[in-house]
């Protein structure tokens, strides 16, 4: 009997999925390098114009806008999760953890096309929130708050709780309690206790949860495209209207290259930033 | 009690700030829910009158329609299609070394952290250069791709649960690999691997970017149809159709609290 | 003496602890979680500088109620004094207690000394008193050196040695200690026992440690309070504890004990006399008043206090060896004694001439060689 029963079973419909998705950034690759010729799907000889157009400014700033957008949006959602992962790990009333459970995860089934429509009624003109000022007599006319880059990231972060909510919580939930009662008989108050023991021994998640709502934001499309309306650029949306409209592919490839790295050397300064956050944390 | 006023102040503003993050969360879907009744064709608030004819539009709308079939279609065959091959993989991964493991790992985690659409354009550019048409194969090819990290990260955290020694005990009682798997494994592994496949149903039934990309006229799934609607229509028929969807998947959610327990699946067990 | 209620206050065998008011005291304290009641009303002194263990299987109530001094859990009805000052709504964080749980629970972000420090950082103590009395704390657990180790550094005694040092530098009014050892292997444990005794009297500081492992408990401490189901069953002194156990709950919890039937024979005030076999042995008379003259009472022999005799001794117990298990320092006899015992009867045979002289299967004359015999009338209170 070999030691490793099934192995060629387990691995090969992997090894095939695997190349596929190789194959398939691969083609993104080899499209950023290759020539544009308008008006048609076929692609020209090889060339660096494609990258060497992505330093105008217009692109620069999308990059830039893009980025900032993922971090400000990472930075809110971690805001406003904290306290509902918090409540949803220590409350003692199941009633009270089943209901901000399902309230908390069911945006995240939902998909992005129904939740970021749901969020284009809310800031629209004749919206609810608009609808709400103006009544309460706080605004004379409607604040625009659609195709705006804040529109844009409230309708983010609502889109990015879950998941946030979800890696919080997993990471308070494996704080051992002994360490806070050890604390508060020590002296420490409520809060003291909160601020030196709780807050950190949930670094782990705090950082999981920050880096994943930043890839997810970088991903994100619908939203953007929707609330943005071609007014708040980000790379995804530029994507979309560079393949789509105007059918320029290597571009698009390009610009994704770019992003995908982009992203992927923020997300590994975040872990070399969090490392030492990190080790602060760990358990014996 | 601890009467102390201070600590009486902290709990209830603790209590207002969660209740109010609710609010933040519950909006959208209340207002939402609301306007889906609207008999007036603006997406205005508050509604002026009541009516139930957007529900009626959109289950008779035949895009809707087509594309929910669709999408099922493609879920489905995602879904289990992942479900095998990311569970035997991550089998492979828990127990074995082999040449290439953390290649492979890392190729096939990946998709959680590129962009839907930069995968969508190469599942695109790459039919158009090995001249696939834009059928359903690619369409669920890609989003096997999508759904594969997490039927392997359900299955491993299961694996990780799992109790070796039963397996051995198996084999001390004359259990060939093959029964071993069939008998203990697999069954044992069987909640881990459930919710896996219904964590990875639910993402691909509601995937969007990357199926815009490679999704024709004939296979595009629901939210891409409803994408399209929110572009040509301004009508509440897509208010109605977003409150079915709440509606069933938090009742799905429910159930899946009530028996599987919701958060043993999220690894969100509170002491 | 046999103490024998549920409202117990100091024994008499233990009255140089009669000084003074009491650091710790509970006034009939209950605790409900849900529908099940932990704590039954539970009365109890500990003196200035007292060590008192908890005893008791788990599930007694006895974490509860430590729980309860240090305030992390709030009594449903009744009232605890720390050092003469009514505590009951006061918040853990102003009782001045200090507390080591049974995974240590040191701070995993902080190093030892920081750990240490704690407790004197919320006291608002300047930062050159603090690093002094840290150095006194480490030498005092023998852990000098060592304030700069982070806690998964160190072996399990080490991390225990720095909880404690962490809960005593901040001069705790109370001492509170969750199973402390349970965690170690067994000869580090009776060290750890050893070092913690010494430091204890050392400082003199009030002491509750808690247990289920009734060795340690006779080991430590100047009382023992042996707990079931949520009531105290006996608060004495060790040796009370094991020689004159209130009830059967207590005789059988501590120590090994073996259970033969016999009869009441006689009572002349406070000693009894019961038949057991050809054998009579006098027990105390208090917990069997309940009985009469000719009743069956159960009568709880200590294996140490069983001897085989040679020969045939009138007014012995005649019986067979059924096993024999070596032990290192004794050999263990397991007997069959028809007509009064159920289970073979327990002897200790010291050294290892009966592994030759008590084969399996030979007949031999059992003796009681002590005064420490106790008879509880069958099924009384469990």
């Amino acid at each position: 009997m070999t030691k490793r029963p099934f192995l060629g079973w387990f691995v090969s419909p992997a090894g095939l999925v695997a190349l596929g998705l190789t194959a398939a950034m691969a083609a993104v690759f080899q499209f950023s390098m290759r020539a544009y010729i308008p008006g048609s799907l076929e692609v020209g000889g090889f060339t660096l114009q494609n990258f060497a157009a992505m330093l105008r400014p217009l692109y620069a700033l999308a990059f830039w806008n893009t980025i900032l957008l993922c971090f400000e949006t990472a930075a809110f959602t971690l805001i406003l999760a904290y306290p509902l992962a918090y409540a949803l790990v220590r409350t003692r009333s199941s009633a009270v953890r089943s209901f901000i459970l399902i309230t908390a995860v069911t945006p995240l089934f939902l998909g992005e096309v129904v939740r970021t429509y749901s969020w284009m009624i809310v800031l629209g003109n004749n919206g609810f929130l608009n609808t709400l000022l103006v009544k309460l007599g706080l605004v004379e006319r409607p604040v625009q708050m659609m195709f705006t880059a804040g529109g844009v990231i409230a309708a983010l972060v609502h889109v990015t709780m879950p998941i946030m909510v979800i890696m919080l919580a997993a990471g308070l939930s494996h704080i051992d309690r002994n360490c806070e009662k050890a604390a508060e008989s020590l002296g420490a108050g409520p809060i003291r206790v909160f601020l030196t023991v709780t807050l950190p021994l949930s670094m782990p998640g705090i950082i999981a949860g920050f880096s994943t709502a930043f890839a997810w934001t970088f991903s994100a499309f619908a939203t953007p495209q929707l609330i943005g309306g071609g007014r708040v650029s980000t790379v995804s949306t530029l994507i979309y209207q560079l393949g789509f409209s105007s059918f320029n592919f290597p571009f698009a490839a390009s610009l994704s290259i770019i992003g995908l790295a982009l992203s992927l050397a923020v997300i590994a300064l975040l872990k070399q930033a969090a490392r030492p956050l990190e080790r602060l944390a760990s358990a014996t | 009690m601890k009467r102390s006023p201070a600590v009486i102040a902290l709990r209830w503003s603790g209590r207002v700030l969660v209740a109010a993050i609710l609010l933040f969360v519950l909006l959208p879907g209340i207002v939402v829910a609301v306007t889906a009744f609207n008999d007036r064709a603006i997406l205005a608030f508050p509604p002026q009158a009541w009516s139930l004819r957007w529900f009626g539009r959109a289950f008779s709308y035949s895009d809707f329609g087509r594309g929910f079939w669709n999408g099922l279609t493609v879920t489905l065959w995602a879904s289990s299609i992942a479900l095998v091959v990311g569970a035997s993989f991550a089998i492979a991964i828990h127990r074995y070394t082999f040449v290439l493991k953390s290649v492979l790992e890392g190729i096939l985690l990946s998709p959680l952290i590129i962009p839907h659409y930069t995968i969508g354009l190469g599942v695109l550019i790459l039919a158009s250069q090995t001249g696939t048409g834009r059928g359903f194969p690619l369409v669920i090819l890609t989003h096997v791709l999508l759904v594969l990290p997490f039927v392997m990260r359900s299955t491993f955290i299961s694996l990780e649960n799992l109790d070796s020694r039963l397996e051995l005990a198996a084999s001390s009682l004359g259990a060939t690999p093959g029964r071993i798997l069939l008998t203990v494994t697999i069954p044992l592994l069987l909640p881990g691997l459930l919710s896996g496949w219904l964590f990875a149903a639910i993402l691909s039934f509601n995937e969007f970017t990357a199926t815009l990309f490679v999704s024709s006229q004939a296979t595009q799934t629901l939210p891409v149809a409803m994408y399209n609607y929110v572009r040509e229509f301004a009508d509440p028929t897509l208010a109605a159709l977003s409150v079915i969807y709440i509606a069933v998947t938090a009742l799905l959610l429910s159930f899946a609290n009530a028996f599987l327990g919701l958060e043993k699946i999220l690894n969100v067990d509170a002491h | 003496m046999l103490m024998h209620t549920d409202r117990i206050g100091v024994t008499a065998s233990s009255e140089a602890s009669q000084q003074g008011r009491p650091a710790v005291q509970l006034d009939g304290v209950t605790k409900r979680f849900g529908d099940s009641i932990a704590l039954h009303e539970v009365w109890l002194k500990i003196q200035p500088s007292e060590f008192m263990t908890l005893l008791g299987p788990s599930g007694c109530g006895k974490t509860t109620l430590l729980n309860l001094v240090a305030g992390f859990l709030e009594a449903d009805s009744g009232e605890i004094f720390i050092e003469g000052a009514l505590v009951t709504e006061t918040p853990a964080h102003q009782r001045e207690i200090g507390i080591v749980f049974q995974n240590y629970a040191l701070f995993p972000h902080m190093s030892v000394a920081n750990n240490i420090a704690y407790g004197l950082k919320t006291r608002g103590i300047d930062r050159k008193e603090i690093a002094r009395r840290v150095d006194d704390a480490l030498a005092l657990v023998k852990l000098g050196g060592f304030g700069d180790r982070k806690p998964r550094q160190l072996s399990g005694g080490q991390q225990q040695r720095v909880a404690l040092a962490r809960a005593l530098v901040i001069k705790p009014k109370v001492l509170l200690l969750d199973e402390p050892f349970s965690a170690l292997d067994k000869n580090l444990r009776g060290s750890m026992q050893v070092e913690l005794k010494q430091i204890q009297r050392e400082l003199g500081v009030t002491t509750i440690f808690v247990t289920h492992d009734q060795g340690e408990a006779l080991s430590m401490s100047d009382r023992i309070a042996v707990m079931s189901a949520g009531r105290i069953r006996q608060i004495a002194a060790p040796g009370d504890v094991y020689r004159r156990p209130a009830d059967r709950f207590v005789a059988s919890f501590v120590g090994n004990v073996n259970v033969l039937t016999g009869c009441l024979v006689e009572r002349r005030g406070e000693v009894a006399t019961v038949s057991v076999g050809d054998m009579r042995l006098e027990v105390p008379a208090a917990p069997l008043a309940q009985a009469a003259i000719g009743d069956v009472v159960d009568v709880f022999i200590r294996p140490e206090h069983l001897a085989v005799m040679s020969g045939s001794t009138p007014g012995s117990l005649r019986g067979t060896v059924s096993t024999q298990v070596f032990q290192g320092d004794h050999i263990d006899l397991y007997i069959d004694v028809a007509g009064v015992a159920r289970e073979p009867v327990l002897l200790r045979a010291p050294g290892i001439a009966a592994l030759s002289s008590c084969p399996v299967g030979t007949e031999v004359r059992l003796m009681v060689r002590s005064d420490d015999v106790v008879a509880f009338s069958p099924g009384a209170s469990e």
